[in-house]
This record gives structure tokens, C-alpha cells and sequence, in this order.
């Protein structure tokens, strides 16, 4: 970097994106507290270590091919050419932006003097696919073996969230393409896909013991310390901001890329390149996380644990296009996701037997569902991507985003790459009888052995005379 | 091993050592080369992890089943913290 502006920006890029995963490592933190919060003591230490030891699967596994996947399918393969190549082929040329450069074998993967970004970036996509994984984590606790979970951690956040941000947040995504499809801060691209996920593992995996009755009434498994729960996901929050600060491009000179001949216009973008204002996204933010409170305490008649649940719910719903909605929109967005949420949880639990511990499915693929498709109503008529506005690269054009589009999206996120791969993978793992644990395990506790041999410690301790 | 030795030079010289007073820019970690090799260490590793804490957990979750503890023997094993 040879001028002080260009470094300046450069720098100020990194350091921005950095800012976000150190941000986004709350969400983290705020899952592995809600988790053991909300499982019973006997599976606490069990529970905080599958969802520990995802971060390095998917960290592993991110390195060696997930980054890969988010820079070689946004065609598909097959469904709508590239604006770079013109090729519908897996984009691994000599394009700018193929995913040749993000092989892991690539020097770009490393310190590189020459690329201050590809680090930081893979890092802010990294952590969205530890947020994909730990959404499963939650729903299935006390019953998965750890073995089980890593590879659905690693199918869930390296391969196919990865693929769904190919196709719909990829600036040359074909779903933007065709569908007009519009995610701006993922309630599709993470949440819905997530919530599929783990709906379609419980299908296999079964409820707890004791969850439905004999007659299939279900029964109610409270969190057994409330506070760890409600403090985790005040830590969720927290990290939330991160994450919205990551979907964005900080700063970016639209003037030349939108092909606006002697025009200079700086701003942030979203990820597909269309302005916003961190300012607006953070009002929004606050909005939608307000109305899923408030819609929160009402329906579940202040229970802290639905309450709580209930503004991450609201923020999810509001997401898709939460650069754009007014902040009254994205409230009123928020409460109508968190109904439907709510309800359709209830409904599912009951009707299909599901026991689903944390909500995840709900709060994720049912809030995530609904924010897309009421997006495409809210949002009908707007340009999809920053590249069907200008002549940056010529020849494709982006369908506006619309009702039908955002529905086939929500349609694609929910069941194609989330439901249909979780219940598939499971099935597999299930017939290898290397899903659930074994009921005597179940019935006495996964932290038994470690409990029993914490109880020997403080006996010899205690019975020592010096 | 090391890619840089001098960084006045490594920064002012191109990838071929040709043209003295280019900045250049680019991977500066030991064994610029060798990264096939890294990726080939880093699989091994990855699916090793798989392969032995798969056995272990069978292992103790099998062990336990066998005990067959009842569903409220873990309450004796509560400690007085």
C-alpha cells in the first residue's frame, strides 16, 4: 500500500471486520451459557463440550473446503452464469474473485502482505457458521453423541449454510439472479436454514426421555437455572451486533462500480452492495429486538425463557430486510414473526412429537421463514443487488425482489439445504447406531462418571488428616 | 524455511528477485511452498480427531450403560462444592 488514503480505508476495512468476530465470539459464549442453562444437571459438562468442540471442527473444516464452497457455487452449478465469467460452471478461474484463491493451499490463506481482507472476511464467515452449528447444538441436548453432533456441526457450518450463502448472498448469486432473492442480515441464510437443520435431525433423533407421555401429551423440561439462560442469550444479543455489522461492507465507492461516469458516492453497503447506513441498521436492530419482546412477554405470558427467545425471534424476522424497513416496520415485522414462532413451535411439538429443547427450530427456522416471505412483500419492487443498477460487468440482470421469489428462497433455505440434509445425515447416522446415546446413559446422566468422580476426589480430600 | 531474512529487501524487491525497488506484497510464513503439504497434515489431523474420540466416547458410553445407574444415582454423586 503505497497511498495514505488506500491504506487508510484498507485498514479501517480490516480492523472493522475484526471488530465484528471478536463481537460475534458473544454469541458463542451466550449459546454454550443458554445451552448448560437449559439442560439438567446430570448432562450440564456434556452439553458444554459438544457445543465447545464444534468451534474447532468447523473452524478445521471451514479452512480446508467450506471458504472454498462460498466462492465456487454461486452459479450453482448450472443455474444462472456468472456476471464475472459468464460460465454457469463453479467459478474456479481466473476470475477476481474464483474460489482458485481460497483453496487452502492458496498463499492468500496465510499472511499476506498483499491481502489484508481474505483473513478477516473468511474469520466474520467463520464465526456465522459456528452460529449455524450451535442452533443445532441446542435443540438436540442430552440425547446426541458428541461424534454425531461434530459431523452435523461440520455439515450444517461448512458445507451447506456455506452453499445457501453461495446462492443467496453471493453478489453473483443465481437466487439473487432469478428469484430476486434478499437476505440482508441472513434471516434466511443462517436462521431458516439452521431451524430446517435441526427440525429435520429431531425427526430422527427422538425426544428426550420422559418428554411426551404415554398418551403423547407433551411435558414440559424447564431450563434448569433460568439466569444462565437469560444471560446467554443477553450475550446472543450482544454478539448480534457484530453480526450485523459484519453483513455489511463499512465503506465502498459506488460511483465507479454502479458505472455513474465522474460520480464519487461513499457509503456503506449491505452485502450485496446496495447502500445502507450502520446508523439505520441499528435502529432497526433495536426496533425488532423491541417488538420481540414485547410480543414475547405478551404471548408467553412473561415467561422469561419465551420472552427472552422472543427478541432474538423478533430480530431474525426483521432481518431479511432490516436495511431498508423503518424501524415501526421492523417492530411490527418482529411481533408477527414471534407469533407465528411461538404458535407454530407448539403446534409442531404436539402434532409431530418433536421435542426441540431450546425453541432453536422456532426461534431460527420459523421466525427466519416468516422474516423472508413478509420481505418480499415489504420490500417488493427493490433492485436485489448493487449489480443490476449499474454496468460495472455487463451482459446479467438481477430480478427484483418479490413476494414469489422470497418464498421459493424461504422455501430453498428451510427445506432444500436445511430440513431435507439434516433428516438425510441423520438417517445415516442413526443406521450406523452412532446417533443417540444409550437410554441407561440417557437415565443417569452424561456427566455421571465425571460427577462420580469429583464425589471421590472430595471424599479422599476430606478424609485426609493433613 | 525462512521466506524473509532481510525485510528491506523483501519488501522492496519482486517474487523473482528481479526488479529491485517494487514494493512487493505477499506471503511472508516459513515454507512458502511447502502448503500442499500443510493441507495434506491438517486433513490427517482433522479426521484422526474423528476417528479416536469416536472410539473413546463408544467406549464410555458403553461402560456406562453396562453400570446401568439409576436415574437419580447421579444425586449421590452431587459435590458439597
Amino acid at each position: 500500500m503505497t497511498d495514505q488514503l488506500g491504506a487508510l480505508t484498507t485498514i479501517f476495512t480490516e480492523f472493522y471486520y475484526w471488530i465484528t468476530v471478536v463481537l460475534m465470539f458473544l454469541i458463542h459464549v451466550g449459546f454454550c451459557m443458554y445451552e448448560v442453562g437449559a439442560s439438567r444437571y446430570k448432562h450440564h459438562q456434556h452439553t458444554l463440550m459438544k457445543n465447545t468442540m464444534l468451534i474447532p471442527l468447523v473452524t478445521v473444516t471451514w479452512f480446508l473446503f467450506g471458504w472454498w464452497i462460498y466462492w465456487a457455487f454461486p452459479t450453482g452449478p448450472g443455474l444462472a452464469p456468472s456476471i464475472m465469467n459468464e460460465s454457469a460452471a463453479l467459478i474456479t478461474d481466473e476470475s477476481a474473485f474464483s474460489a482458485k484463491w481460497y483453496v487452502p493451499n492458496s498463499d492468500l490463506m496465510a499472511v499476506n502482505l498483499g491481502d489484508h481482507i481474505s483473513g478477516v472476511f473468511w474469520a466474520a464467515f467463520l464465526l456465522f457458521s459456528w452460529t449455524a452449528a450451535s442452533i443445532v447444538s441446542g435443540a438436540v441436548i442430552e440425547r446426541i453423541t458428541t461424534f454425531a453432533f461434530g459431523i452435523l456441526a461440520i455439515a450444517i457450518g461448512s458445507v451447506f449454510w456455506t452453499i445457501d450463502a453461495a446462492w443467496g448472498w453471493h453478489f453473483d448469486g443465481w437466487m439473487l439472479k432469478i428469484l430476486g432473492y434478499h437476505d440482508a442480515y441472513a434471516s434466511g441464510v443462517i436462521h431458516a436454514i439452521a431451524g430446517g437443520f435441526a427440525l429435520g435431525v429431531l425427526a430422527v433423533l427422538g425426544p428426550r426421555i420422559g418428554k411426551f407421555s404415554s398418551s403423547g401429551e407433551p411435558r414440559n423440561i424447564g431450563p434448569r437455572n433460568p439466569w444462565l439462560v437469560t444471560v446467554g442469550l443477553f450475550l446472543i444479543y450482544t454478539g448480534f451486533w457484530g453480526f450485523y455489522a459484519a453483513c455489511n461492507i463499512p465503506i465502498f465507492d459506488l460511483g465507479p462500480e454502479y458505472g455513474m461516469e465522474g460520480v464519487t458516492y461513499w457509503t456503506a453497503t449491505n452485502i450485496y452492495v446496495t447502500p445502507t447506513t450502520l446508523s439505520g441498521i441499528t435502529m432497526n436492530f433495536l426496533m425488532s429486538l423491541s417488538g420481540g419482546l414485547l410480543a414475547g412477554y405478551v404471548i408467553a405470558k412473561g415467561d422469561p425463557f419465551w420472552t427472552y427467545s422472543s427478541g432474538l425471534a423478533g430480530i431474525i424476522c426483521a432481518s431479511a430486510g432490516n436495511d431498508l424497513y423503518h424501524p415501526i416496520q421492523s417492530m411490527i415485522i418482529a411481533m408477527i414473526g414471534v407469533v407465528i414462532a411461538y404458535k407454530m413451535h407448539y403446534w409442531v411439538e404436539r402434532k409431530f412429537k418433536i421435542d426441540d429443547a431450546v425453541g432453536a427450530v422456532a426461534v431460527h427456522g420459523y421466525a427466519g421463514f416468516a422474516g423472508l416471505v413478509i420481505c418480499g412483500f415489504v420490500l417488493n419492487g427493490y433492485p436485489s443487488s448493487g449489480y443490476s443498477v449499474g454496468a460495472m460487468w455487463d451482459g446479467t440482470t438481477y430480478a427484483a425482489i418479490n413476494p414469489l421469489g422470497m418464498f421459493i428462497g424461504a422455501i430453498i433455505m428451510f427445506f432444500v439445504l436445511g430440513m431435507i440434509p439434516g433428516w438425510i445425515i441423520a438417517k445415516v447416522l442413526h443406521g450406523m447406531g452412532k446417533l443417540r446415546i444409550p437410554r441407561e446413559v440417557e437415565l443417569a446422566g452424561l456427566d455421571y462418571e465425571i460427577m462420580e468422580a469429583a464425589k471421590d476426589d472430595e471424599k479422599s480430600v476430606a478424609s485426609s488428616s493433613s | 524455511m525462512a521466506t524473509v531474512t532481510d525485510w528491506i529487501k523483501h519488501l522492496t524487491t519482486d517474487v523473482d528477485g528481479s526488479a529491485v525497488g517494487t514494493q512487493v506484497q505477499g506471503a511472508i510464513y516459513p515454507g512458502v511452498g511447502s502448503e500442499g503439504i500443510l493441507v495434506l497434515i491438517a486433513f490427517v489431523i482433522w479426521i484422526g480427531w474423528h476417528v479416536i474420540s469416536a472410539r473413546q466416547e463408544s467406549e464410555k458410553l458403553s461402560k456406562l450403560a453396562r453400570r446401568r445407574p439409576g436415574s437419580n444415582a447421579w444425586k449421590s454423586n452431587v459435590t458439597d462444592g
